[in-house]
Parts: C-alpha cells; sequence; structure tokens
C-alpha cells in the first residue's frame, strides 16, 4: 500500500508543477516563441507604393499578419493603443473622434495588414504621426492585430474579416481582389 | 524587550546570524529603523522563547525517559508503577508557566503590530511607488506642487525620520519589501496601500518584489537609500534640476535620436521627451542601477540594455529597438550627459 | 468717445442744453455710449425698460450697416442698431440668396460686411470669399485659397474650423488652421503677407478668430489637448510683424507679468506662479491655449481673453493651481504685459476651458455704476467682474452643475465638490457639466435697450473615466474617456435672456438639440440665434416668445450677423453646416440630427433683395423686370 501511493504521489505532483507553469502575471508582453519571423524579417514590409498595382504592392497585399489572431498579441495591441494616445484621435472605444473610426471596413488609406501597417509607422497626410521611429516592427503588428480583432479590416484575400459588414461597402471600395493585384 | 534591544544593537544577533548587512542585504533578521525593529525583536524572542521551551520538554523528556524507579515497597503488595503523590504539581507549573509565557508573548504580538502599524511620528514626506511589470515609479510628492517629481527604482530618504508609502499597481499584484527596515505590503491593483519605513543609519538597503508577478518577478528589485537630511535635500534639489543643454553635435544628435525613439514611454524632465511607459531618466546617472536593480550603471551595461533588453530582461515591457551603431553610441552618449 | 455729459457750468447751460439737444438727435439712429468715469453727472438716460441698467461703448462705432468684425465692436456686443427688421415684422423674414462654399466642415464664422462687399472664411482648406452685394444673388468678386496643411486636420480636437475673419486698413486678417496668419487684399483677393505662428507637427492648430485694433492684430493658438504651449500675440497689421507674445504658463517674462500685475485674489499673487503652480517641469506641456474670443476696452486700453484647460486633462498628474490655464487675463493692448488674471477654475479637473467671450459693459451693481465684463463660463458659473480690477461681482450658475457646491465669494473660488474630482481607472457617473461645459465658444449677445445678454447654453452632463497619459508630442495628451448625455430636462440646448447684474435667468427656451450658435440681438427687439438640427429662429427680446423659425439645410454653429445692403434694406446672414463639437454621439443617434453642409443664408423681409422681387406684393411697380441697383423704397 504504501509503495503505490509514492508513484501516484509524484505523478500529482508533477501535474500540479505542469499547471503551476502558465506564468501568473499574465506577461502580456511577451511574443508568442514559435512560428514568429525575426525581427528582421517583421520589419521587411515592402515600403513602396501600397497602392499601385508593382510587384511590391503584390506582395504587400500578400503579407499577413505575423501574429495571426493570436490573444496575447491582441491584448497587447489593445494596452499600446490606450498608452501611444491612439485612444485620444480615435476614442477608446476605437469608432473615432478627431481621427477616423477604426471599426468599420472604410479604410482611406486600404485595409488589408500590411497597408495599416504602413499607415502606423508612415504617418499619413491628414495628421496621423509616425510611428515607425518610436515603435519597432513587433509592437507595430501587435497594434495591427488588435485593430484586425475590431472586425473592420480585410484579410490578406481581399476578403472582409467581418462578412456581415461587407454588405453595405460598395465592391469598388473593398480591397482589390487578388486577381487583379497579382498581374506582372 | 530593553534586554532583546539590546541584544540587537549590540551586534550580537548579527554575529549570531552570521554574515554582515552588505553581504547579505536581503536578510531580514537585522533591521534599521522602527518600522522593522519590533518584528526582529519579537521574532529572536519569539526564537529564544521556543528554544527554551524546546529545551526544558526535551529535559523533562530524557529526565522521564531515563528517571531510575527507587524500588521502595510498601505494605506487601508491589506495584508495577509506583503511584507517586505530587504529579498534580506538575501539571499545574507546566500549564501555569505556559499560560503565562503564551500570555506574555501575544501581548508581546499585539504590541509589536501597534508599533509597526503607525510611524512614532507623522511623516513629512510621502513617496508614491506605483509598482509595474517589472519596475518601480517613484513619485515624490510636496505641499509646494513646484517640488513634486517623479523617478524610478531608487528610492532616497532622510535617515531618522518616518517616510510614507502610498502602494499602487498598473497591472498585477504586486510586494513592496525592503527586508532591512520593514515588513512586506502588497501593492494591489484597484486599491491604494500604505506603508511606512524608517532608517536609522544611512546606507543602501536593498528591496524586492515579494509576490510572483510574472516572468521577470526575480529581476523586480528597488535600492532604499538613506541619506542624512542635508545629502537628501541636495538628492531633491539634483532631481528638480533641469539638464542643462550641451553643445556636443554627438549629444545632441544622441539627443535627437532619443526624441524619436525613446521619448514616447521615457521622460526628460526640461525636454519633450515626458512619455510615461516607462522610468524616468531625467538623472539615470545618479542611479546605481538599471533595470530595476538587475545591472551595475556603468557605460558598457546601458550600451546592452539599451541595444538588446530582451536578452538581459526578457519579456521586459522594453522592446528591442534594433538602434544602429552609432545611434545607440549617441545615445548612450547623451544619456550619459544626465548627472 | 463722448464727453457730452458734462454740464457743470452754470453759464455755458444754454448752449450746451442746445448741444445736447442736436447730439441726442444725431444719436437718434445709434445706441448711446457708456458715459465717462462713474463721475460723470449724466449719463444718458437708460431706457426705463432696461432691466439691468447696462450700457455699452459700441467703440470703435462702425456704420451702422455694416459688420466690420465677428463681434461688432470692441465690446463683443454683438448688437446690431439696425431695426428695420423687428418684432412687429420678423415673422415675414424669407430667404433672400444663399452662397455654397463648397466645403464640409464645421461653419463656425460669421461674414462680415464692409461697404457693398461681403467677406466669408470657410473651414478647412480656409477659403476666403468676397461676395459683390450689390449684383443679383451677391456674386464672386474674388476666391482666395491659401491651400493650408492638412496635417493640421488630425490635429485639431473639435472639427477643422475657423471662427472667423478680422478686417482693417483694406485687408482681411485671419488664422489658418496650419498656424499662419494671413492677410489678404480685400479688393484684388491676393495674399499681402503670411506668418507662421507655431508648429503644427507638435499638435498645435489655430481657430480663433482675430481681434484688430489700431495697427495691431491679435491672435493666439489652439490645442489644450495637445499638450501645446498656449499663447497670445500682436502682430502689425500692415506687415505682419510680431510685436509681443505672452504665453500662458512659463516664467513671468515669458507670461509677459511685470511690475504693473496686480491680481484681485490671493492665489494669483507670487512670483513665476506659471512654473512654481505645476510639478517640476510639466508648464512646458501645460496647454492653456488661446482659442476663444477677445474684447477691447478704449478707455484703458486693455485687452480681455481667456485660456484653456491645462494639460494634460486628467489632473492628478498636475498637482497645483496649474497658472495661467483656465485664466481671464487682461492685458496693455500695446505692450501685451498683464494687468491682472482671473483663474475661474484653479486646478481644472474637468476641461473647464476659460475661453468664453468677455461682453464688456457699465452695469449698476448695489447702487454704484462698475465697469464690468460679463462671461459665461464653461464651468457653469456666469460671471460679472470688475474688468478695471478682476473682482468678481456676480457668480451665479446658468446652466445645470454638480461639479461646485457653490461660489465663495470672499476666497473668489467655486467650491469643489469632492465626490466629483476625477481619479484614474474610476468612473464617475453624471458629472455636470461636461467637459465642453454649460456653454462652450458660442458667443453671446447683449441688449442695451432690454440690458440683457442672450446665450445658447447646454443642457449636458457626462459619465468620465480619467486614464493617465505621458505626452507624445504630436499626439494627444488627454486621458479623459467620457459619454456625454443630457442633463435633468432631456434636453441638450437652451436659448436664455440673462440679467448680469442680478445673476438670474430671464427666460429660457429649450430645446432637444444643442444649441451652439453665436446669438444677434438687433434693435429691433428680435434676438437670432441656430440649434444644431438646423433650425434658424427669431425671438422676441423681452419675452423668449419665438416669433419666427426657419429650417436650414444643415445644423447652425455659426454666428449670425446683420447688415444693411446697398438697397438700404437690412438682411440677417447666417451660415449652416453642422461640426465642431456639436457632432457628439448623442447628437447623431437622435432622429432629426443634420448631415454637413456648407451653406450661408441671407434672409430679408419677404425675401427681397438687390434685383429681385418677392411675389408678395410691395410698394412699387412689378410689371418690368427690376433694375439691377433697383433700391425697393424700403423705409
Amino acid at each position: 500500500m504504501p509503495m503505490r501511493i509514492v508513484p501516484a504521489g509524484l505523478m500529482t505532483m508533477s501535474l500540479m508543477l505542469c499547471a503551476c507553469s502558465h506564468s501568473e502575471g499574465g506577461s502580456a508582453s511577451g511574443p508568442p516563441t514559435t512560428g514568429l519571423p525575426s525581427a528582421g524579417e517583421m520589419s521587411a514590409v515592402p515600403m513602396g507604393h501600397v497602392a499601385g498595382l508593382t510587384d511590391s504592392a503584390a506582395l504587400a497585399r500578400s503579407m499577413p499578419n505575423p501574429y495571426g489572431d493570436d490573444a496575447q498579441a491582441v491584448a497587447a495591441g489593445k494596452a499600446l493603443y490606450v498608452k501611444m494616445n491612439c485612444a485620444g484621435c480615435h476614442a477608446y472605444d476605437a469608432k473615432g473622434n478627431m481621427g477616423p473610426d477604426l471599426t468599420d471596413s472604410y479604410w482611406r488609406y486600404g485595409g488589408l495588414p500590411a497597408q495599416i501597417y504602413r499607415s502606423i509607422h508612415d504617418g499619413r497626410a491628414q495628421g496621423m504621426p509616425a510611428w515607425g521611429a518610436a515603435l519597432p516592427p513587433r509592437e507595430i503588428w501587435k497594434l495591427v492585430a488588435y485593430i484586425e480583432s475590431l472586425g473592420g479590416a480585410y484579410s490578406v484575400d481581399g476578403t472582409p474579416r467581418n462578412p456581415q459588414r461587407a454588405e453595405l461597402v460598395a465592391p469598388e471600395v473593398q480591397a482589390p481582389s487578388p486577381a487583379a493585384a497579382s498581374s506582372p | 524587550m530593553n534586554v532583546r534591544g539590546a541584544l540587537a544593537s549590540s551586534g550580537v544577533l548579527s554575529a549570531l546570524s552570521g554574515w554582515s548587512h552588505a553581504e547579505t542585504p536581503m536578510s531580514y533578521l537585522h533591521t534599521y529603523g522602527p518600522a522593522g525593529d519590533p518584528i526582529t525583536q519579537l521574532g529572536w524572542g519569539l526564537g529564544i522563547v521556543s528554544i527554551a521551551v524546546i529545551v526544558v520538554i526535551a529535559v523533562l523528556l530524557l529526565g522521564g525517559l531515563f528517571h531510575r524507579r527507587s524500588g521502595r515497597v510498601s505494605g506487601g503488595s508491589e506495584l508495577a508503577v509506583p503511584r507517586e503523590g505530587g504529579g498534580m504539581a506538575w501539571l499545574y507549573a507546566g500549564v501555569g508557566i505556559s499560560t503565562v509565557v503564551l500570555i506574555a508573548c501575544m501581548g508581546w504580538t499585539l504590541a509589536t503590530s501597534a508599533a509597526i502599524s503607525r510611524p512614532p511620528t507623522t511623516p513629512a514626506l510621502t513617496v508614491q511607488v506605483t509598482a509595474s511589470q517589472w519596475w518601480w515609479s517613484l513619485r515624490y510628492t510636496s505641499p509646494d506642487a513646484s517640488r513634486t517629481f517623479i523617478t524610478a527604482n531608487e528610492i532616497h530618504i532622510p535617515v531618522g525620520q518616518p517616510v510614507r508609502f502610498e502602494l499602487a499597481s498598473l497591472d498585477v499584484i504586486h510586494s513592496f519589501w525592503v527586508p532591512a527596515l520593514g515588513g512586506k505590503m502588497d501593492v494591489i491593483p484597484g486599491q491604494t496601500n500604505v506603508t511606512w519605513l524608517q532608517a536609522d543609519k544611512p546606507g543602501v538597503y536593498r528591496g524586492q518584489c515579494a509576490v510572483f508577478c510574472g516572468a521577470e518577478h526575480a529581476r523586480m528589485a528597488l535600492e532604499v537609500i538613506a541619506d542624512t537630511p542635508r545629502e537628501f535635500r541636495a538628492w531633491q534639489d539634483d532631481q528638480l534640476r533641469e539638464p542643462t543643454p550641451s553643445a556636443s553635435t554627438t549629444v545632441l544628435q544622441g539627443q535627437r535620436v532619443f526624441q524619436a525613439r525613446c521619448a514616447a514611454c521615457h521622460s526628460i524632465r526640461g525636454s519633450d521627451a515626458a512619455g510615461i511607459l516607462g522610468p524616468d531618466l531625467s538623472h539615470l546617472m545618479s542611479r546605481r542601477t538599471l533595470a530595476a536593480g538587475v545591472l551595475a550603471n556603468t557605460p558598457g551595461n546601458l550600451a546592452g540594455w539599451i541595444a538588446d533588453p530582451q536578452a538581459l530582461k526578457p519579456g521586459a515591457q522594453m522592446p528591442d529597438h534594433l538602434v544602429s551603431g552609432p545611434d545607440l553610441a549617441a545615445v548612450v552618449g547623451y544619456l550619459n550627459t544626465l548627472q | 468717445m463722448r464727453n457730452f455729459a458734462r454740464m457743470q457750468s452754470p453759464r455755458k447751460s444754454g448752449l450746451s442744453l442746445a448741444g445736447a439737444l442736436l447730439l441726442g438727435l444725431l444719436e437718434c439712429g445709434h445706441p448711446s455710449q457708456a458715459a465717462d468715469g462713474p463721475a460723470a453727472a449724466a449719463t444718458p438716460p437708460v431706457p426705463a425698460n432696461n432691466l439691468s441698467g447696462a450700457t455699452i461703448n459700441f467703440a470703435p462705432n462702425d456704420p451702422a450697416g455694416e459688420w466690420r468684425s465677428q463681434a461688432r465692436d470692441y465690446a463683443n456686443s454683438r448688437y446690431s442698431p439696425l431695426d428695420q427688421i423687428n418684432s412687429g415684422n420678423v415673422a415675414q423674414l424669407r430667404v433672400a440668396w444663399t452662397f455654397s462654399d463648397g466645403t464640409l466642415h464645421g461653419h463656425e464664422a460669421a461674414p462680415l460686411v464692409i461697404g457693398d462687399t461681403m467677406y466669408l472664411v470657410t473651414p478647412f482648406p480656409d477659403m476666403a470669399y468676397a461676395l459683390d452685394l450689390t449684383k443679383p444673388g451677391a456674386s464672386i468678386k474674388w476666391t482666395f485659397k491659401p491651400n493650408p496643411s492638412p496635417l493640421a486636420i488630425g490635429k485639431a480636437c473639435c472639427d477643422a474650423v475657423t471662427r472667423g475673419i478680422a478686417y482693417a486698413d483694406g485687408k482681411l486678417i485671419y488664422n489658418l488652421l496650419d498656424d499662419h496668419t494671413v492677410a489678404v487684399d480685400t479688393k484684388t483677393g491676393k495674399e499681402v503677407w503670411r506668418i507662421k505662428m507655431d508648429n503644427v507637427e507638435t499638435g498645435a492648430t489655430m481657430t480663433m478668430a482675430p481681434l484688430i485694433v489700431g495697427n495691431k492684430v491679435f491672435v493666439g493658438n489652439s490645442g489644450g489637448e495637445m499638450g501645446v504651449q498656449g499663447w497670445i500675440a500682436a502682430l502689425d497689421v500692415g506687415t505682419g510683424k510680431e510685436l509681443w507674445r505672452a504665453y500662458s504658463t512659463g516664467s513671468d517674462k515669458r507670461v509677459l507679468i511685470g511690475a504693473d500685475f496686480k491680481p484681485f485674489y490671493r492665489w494669483m499673487k507670487g512670483e513665476d506662479l506659471g512654473v512654481s503652480s505645476w510639478p517640476a517641469g510639466m508648464w512646458k506641456h501645460g496647454g492653456a491655449s488661446v482659442w476663444g474670443w477677445i474684447s477691447y476696452d478704449p478707455q484703458t486700453n486693455l485687452i480681455f481673453y481667456g485660456t484653456s484647460n491645462p494639460s494634460p486633462r486628467v489632473p492628478v498628474q498636475r498637482p497645483g493651481y496649474n497658472l495661467w490655464a483656465s485664466t481671464i487675463f487682461a492685458r496693455d493692448a500695446d505692450t501685451g504685459m498683464a494687468r491682472w488674471a482671473y483663474q475661474t477654475t484653479p486646478h481644472d479637473e474637468w476641461d473647464y476651458d476659460a475661453v468664453n467671450e468677455d461682453i464688456l459693459m457699465d452695469l449698476p451693481i448695489k447702487g454704484r455704476v462698475r465697469k464690468v465684463l460679463v462671461h459665461f463660463d464653461r464651468n457653469a458659473y456666469a460671471y460679472t467682474i470688475d474688468r478695471t480690477t478682476g473682482e468678481v461681482l456676480v457668480a451665479a450658475p446658468f446652466a445645470y452643475l454638480n461639479w461646485s457646491t457653490g461660489f465663495d465669494m470672499t476666497t473668489g473660488r467655486p467650491i469643489v465638490n469632492k465626490d466629483k474630482e476625477p481619479k484614474p481607472g474610476v468612473k464617475i457617473d453624471n458629472l455636470c457639466p461636461p467637459d465642453i461645459g454649460g456653454k462652450d465658444w458660442q458667443p453671446a449677445a447683449a441688449s442695451p435697450r432690454s440690458g440683457l445678454v442672450y446665450a445658447g447654453i447646454f443642457n449636458l452632463c457626462m459619465d468620465l473615466t480619467d486614464h493617465e497619459v505621458g505626452y507624445i508630442a504630436s499626439t494627444p495628451y488627454d486621458g479623459m474617456e467620457m459619454q456625454r448625455q443630457a442633463a435633468p430636462g432631456g434636453n441638450l440646448g437652451e436659448f436664455m435672456a440673462w440679467n448680469p447684474a442680478t445673476g438670474k435667468k430671464m427666460w429660457a427656451i429649450k430645446e432637444r438639440f444643442m444649441t451652439m450658435s453665436g446669438a444677434l440681438a438687433t434693435a429691433g427687439d428680435v434676438v437670432f440665434y441656430g440649434t444644431a438640427d438646423g433650425w434658424f429662429r427669431a425671438v422676441d427680446a423681452r419675452s423668449g416668445k419665438i416669433l419666427w423659425s426657419q429650417k436650414l439645410g444643415s445644423g447652425v454653429i455659426g454666428q449670425p450677423i446683420s447688415y444693411l445692403g446697398p438697397d438700404h434694406r437690412q438682411y440677417i446672414a447666417i451660415y449652416s453646416g453642422i461640426g465642431g463639437v456639436a457632432t457628439m454621439r448623442v447628437d447623431k443617434s437622435m432622429s432629426g440630427f443634420p448631415a454637413p453642409g456648407g451653406t450661408l443664408y441671407v434672409f430679408s423681409i419677404h425675401g427681397d433683395s438687390v434685383g429681385a422681387q418677392s411675389a408678395e406684393p410691395a410698394a412699387v411697380d412689378d410689371a418690368a423686370a427690376p433694375p439691377a441697383n433697383a433700391n425697393q423704397g424700403k423705409p
């Protein structure tokens, strides 16, 4: 009887230790450790004309957010959205004030992940500041992940992330289809 | 308690604990102020009482084990267990002494609690401590608004005076603990806990976050430096002073790089950098450590930290900025001017 | 400035009497001037039905049929001496002509009429138009396109607006959103000079209407939400050269505070308070911009204006009084040196700017005539302040408020309600008024006939949660997360008549939507205002009865004016074009909220105008097509 207690006890303890290994504090800043391009690769968003039909534009259109739907990245992006004063212009619920609504499916400068990245990185003509110096690529992608989670953005294949919204937007206003972009 | 106080201050106890404060800065067996002394004394006192009790009981037990029976027989019958009169005396004595000692210990404990719950005099200085993962933001308040300023990780207090700490957290539960000065006080998001410390001897007292708060909990240290009142005033004035502008092109280049890359999170009084997400750097070179006690504050460590913070403190909120060589040298050169 | 009231020598009394009668006749069409100083023996008689005894100095006494500055005069009365349109006939007002200016941001300005030309400025892109009022339909004489930087659009907290233009010396002078002040030749529409006054990259913009006095134009910046350094400056009208600039925070030297500075109340007395009333270094991003109205007293040569809220909008980050934010200043117009200051909301915790207009008048208070300014503050107190000393004579709530439990006249400060002091992360429900106040920049008008002041005000509250913020240049230094809603009563707006001597509301008209337009008072005893959902109304100045309403193409947040056309007919002009902070979520969700627009409406009796006659019978021939400059013969 005592001999059987020992392995059972060891198993229980090891199971408990496994459970404890999840960080208690919810480290919201650590990036997912697998499947992520290096920091150098993450900064390789094509900086050419996103609006045109050049090869680099096609590349930009096809570049997904390396964080995908990762919940930690979205949470980190949401924290950054407040900390970097994005909420000051775009409102705390992202429905816009001085700056445009980020939850709807109308995008002045494009709603694909790389296009949103470029808007944040480069700034835009009507007062959007340029964050490329202050925020490294990882942090900008986290912001993009948060914005994408709000439902108005588009996936790299040109389809809206929230199909319900797409019905309200005229086809020519949506992100152009990949067929049009991939012509050499 | 006077005896024990005498014992504590005579260094006997530190001798007993075997090491000096400098060698074991996190030791709580020897404290240096009225926020911690009563606890230390109580600890040693109860320890001595417990040891005495153990000794007494061990002696009695051993005595009982090895006690030779006298073998006397009375009146023809031989009892296996001699009935000795007066056993109740042992009981009365034992219970009586235990009760008295326990009540005394309880009284001492309550008195200790009372002693540490409130500072002996009203604190003249209040420091607002805001803990976040994994560093300490400090705001020194003052009735004169213009003498209110922000710094980080290194707390200066005047010697011999109680200092009030208001503790707040921006994210998860931390705990504020400077073992050589006092006990732990949890820092809980959504409320402000208040504690106080007093250092009776000038020196450097190391502190630590004492509740597991995430990946870098072990690297969330702080230092409390007790200065003489004049030194403290000088330190305060120095912190309030705005850094003198430099004429050096490298330094100006470094300031430009800092403003573009670092100012969103960090602040330097007197410049356009007023971010609140990372530690205030206004007088970075006056601090002994970097990254909340992780690194000694040397130019090499500073450059290494800026170049790759994730290597030194993985998971820290400060991201890898991929700063180029020349930019890094310029920024370090600029930061070196922030005395 | 007239001294006709000094009739001291008995020997000259006969001549003086005759002279006074003659002057009195000349004065027929003009309202009386304020007497010179309290010692004047015979102030022009105040009409018996002047409920407050107020008299107004209408310097610079522009021609009655013209409107040469946004506020009409230095005192900011916004009172037109014309009375062709009066309470008897205002119900016959019809649209005479309209003008679409091609822009869709909020239209907050008023046109100017100088001679036979009307001058307009649009919101971004800040174009200027000159319209020839002698032509039927008022055709465009010239258009000026300054092409300001669109970067400014994203830095303007409250829409890409401008609140108007100033005129002097053959030049139109106004501010572009991107921090330039520009002067345009009124004959040709060509640029005369353009001066850069601030850096739009830091978040500063310029939206206010300049004030011109003599050879100086006074301008200030916007950006209290962006952590800018607020300032007011005087430029030379001829060249645009900067004559002086007074910042709103910083050392006394920066704020132009010197030996002449005599604030009335204790907390404003001291040295370098613009530094020491802030935590170390925080005055540098202290806000306190100058985006509102400026008035001027020619007798004392002082200008009066207010500064915006302190930055950041989260008060726990900046303990101290935060001088000189939320402060009314009196400054010498020539040197800019401050004479006195009064901080309406010390250590402002709710974004209660002090930028609203200061209407100058002479008012009998407790038996003595005082030289005062009347100021409806964002904090919902209406102030009557002695404009020579900065002493508060009357402070009474004009809108619903709960941030303060009362006003302490001995200390000169509102008493703060501790429950309504925001702490980061803690939501406060129903804090009244909200950041935009009991009244915002929309200016009031004063009538020397009724003695009352007329203003569109708000009936609003907010749910507020503060968040600590860092200063990141060119982003908001803000931190107020809020939701605005109606205060008790359910109406968002109200148009009221106020007695500045007693601090009492005489009548009020509740409006479902916000009343964010300026007010216009006229000698015809009619006052005009507009609502956010697009109704433009004429109201009896004495009873508050609505006499006429017209629905315009978009919401009304502009300032109405009145003028005489070349046909000697009285017109009322008002812009329609919703925008500004009137586009709040609560407004937008209510049915009836309008779409944007950008049209100027000009009204006259029967809609008659130069070259166009109404269908209703008039006293002249209607058979032939009317000649271009026909004088329609209206009295």
